[in-house]
């Protein structure tokens, strides 16, 4: 389906991180009784846009950050109305940095591109205990958990929560993927994660497979 | 020539005898003494020893003094977490919620924080072995120091705030220029710009907001008669042309860049390029050979002008010493490393090694596995506590060396399993890798053998 002119501009004033006017243009798009869905999938498109330059090196950190911050503004804008409409999230997802590491850019990048692509989700901060990636698997039932590390120190605490995972029997429930910057294919399957992502919106498409899967 | 030498003809970008190696040591230093690294960051005497260990063992032409980008976040009010394998993490950030500037009266002197740890340091490196290698005085960059004060809403004050960018810059400038006074004053021959966060910003914002910064620590380094470095993190690529435009006397890089290509642009501007051996898949995880086999790969696809080997930033704590030793040796010794490696790789059924009977020999084996003991430190200092034990018990132990150089005793440490050199067996088993035993330890072991 070709998307509407006003659809369209959503996309590039958010690619464009003019947060004013995508939260103008949402509104008016709502007015004129676009469905909610098709408005999200208008930010989303955008924002896969940034996701895209960003793994290409065309676009850095303080873009992605202003696309992401004017797709919230849309996002606020429509948020009720997708409850009302019945528009499912593709899935949930639980992040943090690991314990012992206060490294957050990577892993706000990461959250920012999973909400673009679709996904809930929620975002426990830096240095995160173990007991706390547990207890927030307990309470809210993810589809994935994404764990960061930037420090070769602290990465083997991935492998300590995916170790808690299974000893709550909790292991088959979640599919789990990690990243940062020394961590690696080999060291993701060494600790039995289920994936691993080098860049934001690689994880994104990544975590859209995991959950279509 | 001596190491320093070979580091500032680099930096003056002529020729010289051969590549220069720097090992960034960083909180590694501290893991061959074993100090942590909260106690090599704190206590100079702590990180004196260790430096002056990885000098011995390492023969590096260069080393970084301290390597911890957060000594200025810590004097403008930053609060620091401590690790004992890592160098300390910002846990806070002052102007987090504000757009306001720190106080002047913030601005470091020689009371500062722990700059008396850092100059204490320095001046002891300095009467050391300052007239034989060159030392680095390693700051935060401009734009690291900013993004410490001012947390990742900085990324966002660059769209939304440029006014307040380019106010904080000039504070977190006039910062660094205190430290090059300081570090200078401490005879510092290279200040090295650490500035990881470069790589995360468009080459556009780094000219618009990031030039003047650069480009007025270099030229106010170079006027004090010193030379510079700008070390980068992360995939740098598109930032190393606007890099070279703020006049470095050298670059310095980490994997994520294609050593080649980055070369030809720093060629471009006569500017020496260091970097950049992997640092968690080949230094951290890799072996002592993969280690050798990619340095000589780079000294033989690289021009050898403007070049400098160093890793990619600064080396994790845990760093095997065999991999390090290996790369000085692949450094130093080139030719023969580039014959071990392909020895080492070729197969070995043409040659037939006979291993000792170890459950029944008459007296104490001791059995040497070195690069070569002739050329690499390590291995040196290896086998000259093995001749003094040899010299101490006489014929009631055997000792014999094994050089890694001839192609049989590749084959014997293949068929003996042995990973790393230099390394001492004793009757068979690995006694010692790298770390050279004490006199004591060493006389323990083969008394309780005899």
């Amino acid at each position: 389906m070709e998307m509407s002119e006003l659809l369209n501009s959503i996309s590039e004033k958010l690619q464009q991180g003019k947060m004013k006017d995508v939260v103008a243009l949402c509104e008016q798009a709502v007015a004129e009784g676009n469905s909610a869905s098709d408005i999200l999938n208008a930010l989303l498109g955008g924002m896969s846009v940034i996701g895209v330059k960003f793994k290409n090196n065309e676009v850095f950190v303080p873009e992605v950050l202003i696309a992401a911050r004017a797709m919230n503004g849309g996002l606020n804008v429509i948020k009720s109305l997708l409850v009302e409409q019945g528009v499912e999230s593709k899935g949930k997802v639980i992040i943090g940095t690991v314990k012992g590491d206060l490294h957050d850019i990577g892993k706000n990048l990461v959250s920012m591109m999973m909400t673009g692509a679709g996904f809930e989700v929620l975002d426990l901060g830096v240095d995160v205990p173990t007991e706390k990636y547990i207890a927030a698997v307990e309470e809210n039932n993810p589809d994935i958990l994404c764990m960061s590390a930037l420090l070769t120190t602290t990465m083997p605490n991935m492998k300590l929560v995916i170790q808690a995972l299974e000893e709550k029997g909790l292991r088959d429930k979640v599919k789990v993927m990690v990243g940062g910057a020394p961590v690696t294919d080999r060291f993701a399957e060494e600790i039995g994660a289920d994936k691993y992502s080098a860049d934001a919106a690689s994880a994104a498409d990544e975590a859209k497979k995991l959950v279509e899967a | 020539m001596t190491g320093k030498e070979r580091v500032l003809a680099t930096l003056n970008h002529q020729k010289t005898d051969r590549v220069p190696w720097i090992p960034f040591t960083g909180v590694h230093a501290g893991a061959l003494k074993g100090y942590s690294a909260t106690e090599v960051l704190t206590d100079s005497q702590k990180l004196y020893e260790s430096l002056m260990e990885a000098y011995k063992l390492y023969q590096p032409d260069a080393l970084p003094v301290v390597f911890d980008l957060q000594i200025e976040a810590e004097i403008l009010g930053c609060k620091l977490v401590w690790a004992d394998e890592a160098p300390p993490s910002v846990a806070d950030h002052p102007l987090e919620e504000t757009t306001d500037l720190p106080c002047e009266c913030l601005m470091p002197t020689r009371e500062s924080g722990r700059i008396p740890f850092v100059l204490d340091v320095m001046s002891k490196m300095k009467a050391s072995v300052g007239d034989d290698i060159a030392l680095y005085g390693l700051i935060c960059g401009p734009f690291t120091l900013a993004s410490h004060l001012r947390g990742n809403n900085l990324f966002m004050d660059m769209i939304l705030d440029e006014d307040y960018v380019h106010k904080l810059m000039e504070f977190t400038t006039t910062v660094s220029l205190k430290m090059v006074d300081l570090y200078l004053e401490a005879g510092m021959d290279v200040i090295a710009v650490v500035d990881p966060l470069v790589s995360q910003i468009s080459p556009e914002h780094f000219t618009e907001l990031c030039h003047e910064s650069f480009k007025t620590v270099y030229d106010y380094i170079r006027a004090k008669g010193a030379k510079s470095s700008f070390f980068v993190c992360g995939n740098a690529t598109r930032q190393l042309e606007v890099m070279c435009k703020t006049g470095p006397d050298s670059i310095s890089i980490d994997e994520n860049v294609d050593m080649k290509s980055a070369k030809e642009i720093t060629d471009s501007y006569n500017i020496a390029i260091g970097g950049n051996i992997p640092l968690t898949t080949l230094m951290l995880h890799g072996t002592q050979q993969e280690n050798m086999k990619f340095v000589v790969n780079m000294l033989d696809t690289l021009s050898h002008d403007n070049l400098i080997i160093a890793p990619g930033c600064d080396m994790p704590y845990a760093v095997p010493a065999d991999n390090s030793i290996g790369i000085a040796q692949a450094i130093l010794e080139t030719d023969a490393v580039r014959e071990m490696v392909k020895n080492y790789e070729a197969p070995k059924e043409d040659i037939h090694v006979e291993l000792p009977d170890y459950a029944s020999l008459e007296r104490p084996l001791v059995e040497a596995f070195t690069l070569d003991s002739a050329t690499c430190a390590a291995c040196t200092y290896m086998m000259g506590a093995m001749n003094v034990a040899k010299e101490h018990f006489g014929d009631r132990i055997d000792l014999v060396e094994y050089k890694f150089t001839e192609k049989e005793n590749i084959a014997r440490c293949v068929k003996m399993g042995v990973k790393n050199l230099p390394c001492v067996y004793v009757n068979g088993e690995l006694k010692w890798s790298s770390i050279i035993p004490s006199r004591e330890e060493l006389f323990k072991t083969i008394e309780g053998l005899l």
